[in-house]
């Protein structure tokens, strides 16, 4: 039982930490940008706290929330040249900054231990840290889709001509998206550190990138519950398909061609426009009856 | 009193003159045409003033505001809204949506009140909101107030796109071919509408192909023929001017 107990508590941290991610990438789709600068940004905050904390003995909060605002600063320094880039070119764009990320980590050996990792990072962040962290996550993204900023979002995810022809400045909210980004990614990459001993440049690489954007392609891009139900789905997968061990890889390939084809707009988007589209249609049918 | 001003404007695509030396005053509290054939630059000329393209020679100006070289989002912000030809519309979005998102260029709500959700943000969103049902019941939408605006019908969208216009209280409205498609009955119900905003005080510029529309709704009516302006002057006047004629039906 304990055992069962510790292979399942690491999950949920692997679940909270993913869906972080998650939501750094949500966010920046959110407002139009199809950036995979995560990973990126996430290792930047990953290696700011851990090398702040090894190397010059920070208190490990003061680390992450350095990690945090070197996240944001990225992801805003990054938004200037991608302003010019639209649709796959800025995901070509941001992949490149990923892979430029993974090759500073791998060749400044003093810095962050190079292909060898940066060793012995006390553990120092737990379930606890972790869960507080996403809720804050979780209520700044609802706040936005509820106020202001998320109708600017919407509009220009949806249309850049009318948005700016109604006043919305696309660049101004693609970059706060990006800072947003890099924030919450800087912010797990922090965590994520404080709890794994040992941090290895490809650990923030192409598997990553794949993972944020899959949880998000899964779950949905529109309502916040989206990535993080696609993350708990891809994530409980592995646990649950372990009789499949072999053939885990093409099942996982097999649910994600399934979504995309007949679910494009993710599973919890999907299901909440059944919902809405039923009692409308209830509704109306209310209505004519009368 | 002009509220848009117009100064020798030319746009150039390569070699090719879009518009050449155009000349042009939209007074507020007034509904002005625009007309001319397919092709003439009416578009572009729409364009060029709302910041999307920018223009190759001359000035525009807007009340004091020297708006030829400002971004579509700022001239939006300095009070000059617009309708498309083709209804572009947040597909995805509810009608509401639609029409709160017009709303934007007023809000009071700053940006870390937004994100943090203060308890402003969100009266001011519920505000907005009931604003936005009012303005759905003007125009007798209150119906589809939650169904998704790419699912509704041509008319029905063209009143959503208005309505987003509308909510952003401009001082001057450009309505790209607004009755495109709709039979008589259904443009004149709209030509209320429009004569009613200019009694209100706002400046209405209403390009249009169909010249019985425009001259019984405009006070003034410029015509574009292949980029350059051939005539202007009341309805009555630029209908009977030969050069019009010539470009509409050939010499």
């Amino acid at each position: 039982m304990s055992n069962f107990f510790t292979v399942y508590h690491h999950l949920f941290d692997v679940f909270l930490i993913g869906s972080g991610y998650a939501l750094s990438q949500w966010v920046v789709m959110r407002a139009g940008v199809f950036s995979v600068a995560t990973a990126g940004l996430a290792s930047i905050g990953a290696y700011c706290a851990a090398i702040l904390t090894t190397k010059l003995g920070w208190p490990h909060p003061l680390s992450i929330l350095a990690g945090t605002l070197l996240g944001a600063l990225t992801g805003l320094l990054l938004s200037v040249p991608l302003a010019r880039l639209r649709g796959v070119f800025q995901a070509i764009a941001t992949l490149a900054f990923v892979q430029i990320v993974v090759a500073i980590g791998l060749f400044s050996d003093s810095l962050t231990g190079g292909a060898i990792g940066l060793n012995a990072i006390p553990i120092l962040i737990g379930t606890k840290e972790n869960l507080l962290a996403l809720l804050c996550t979780i209520y700044v993204m609802l706040a936005i889709s509820a106020t202001r900023v998320g109708r600017a979002f919407e509009a220009i995810r949806q249309d850049e001509a009318v948005a700016s022809s109604l006043g919305v400045s696309v660049t101004f909210h693609q970059s706060l998206a990006f800072g947003l980004s890099g924030a919450i990614a800087g912010l797990f990459g922090g965590l994520e550190a404080f709890q794994t001993f040992t941090l290895f440049p490809n650990t923030y690489g192409f598997g990553l990138i794949v993972a944020a954007l899959s949880y998000v392609v899964l779950g949905g891009r529109r309502s916040v519950a989206g990535p993080i139900v696609g993350t708990a789905i891809l994530l409980i997968l592995p646990e649950v398909s372990r009789p499949l061990a072999d053939y885990r890889n093409a099942l996982y390939g097999v649910i994600m061609m399934l979504v995309i084809a007949f679910m494009p707009r993710g599973i919890v988007d999907t299901g909440l426009l059944y919902f809405r589209r039923r009692r409308l249609a209830a509704k109306a049918a209310m209505e004519s009856q009368q | 009193m002009s509220a848009l001003v117009i100064k020798s404007v030319s746009k150039h695509f390569g070699g090719v003159a879009a518009v050449s030396n155009v000349n042009m005053e939209v007074p507020s509290g007034k509904v002005t045409g625009l007309i001319g054939p397919n092709g003439a630059g009416k578009t572009t000329l729409i364009n060029l003033i709302t910041g999307v393209l920018t223009v190759s020679e001359g000035s525009i100006h807007f009340g004091a505001q020297d708006i030829t070289e400002v971004p579509a989002y700022k001239v939006a912000r300095a009070g000059i809204s617009r309708t498309f030809q083709n209804i572009r519309l947040l597909a995805e979005a509810s009608v509401i949506d639609n029409v709160m998102i017009g709303f934007y260029r007023n809000e009071k709500t700053t940006t870390p009140a937004s994100l943090l959700g203060l308890p402003s943000a969100r009266r001011e969103t519920a505000a907005l909101r009931d604003r936005a049902n009012k303005l759905l019941e003007r125009f007798g939408m209150s119906k589809f107030a939650d169904q998704e605006a790419g699912g509704l019908a041509y008319g029905h969208q063209r009143r959503v796109e208005m309505m987003r216009a509308l909510a952003s209280e401009p001082a001057l409205i450009l309505l790209d071919e607004p009755v495109a498609g709709m039979n008589d009955v259904e443009a004149g119900e709209l030509g209320e509408i429009f004569r009613g905003l200019a009694k209100d005080g706002m400046g209405v510029l209403l390009i249009e192909h169909n010249v019985r529309f425009v001259t019984n709704l405009c006070d003034f009516v410029y015509v574009l023929d292949s980029g350059r302006m051939i005539a202007s002057g009341s309805p009555e006047q630029v209908v009977n001017d030969p050069a019009v004629i010539t470009a509409y039906l050939g010499s």
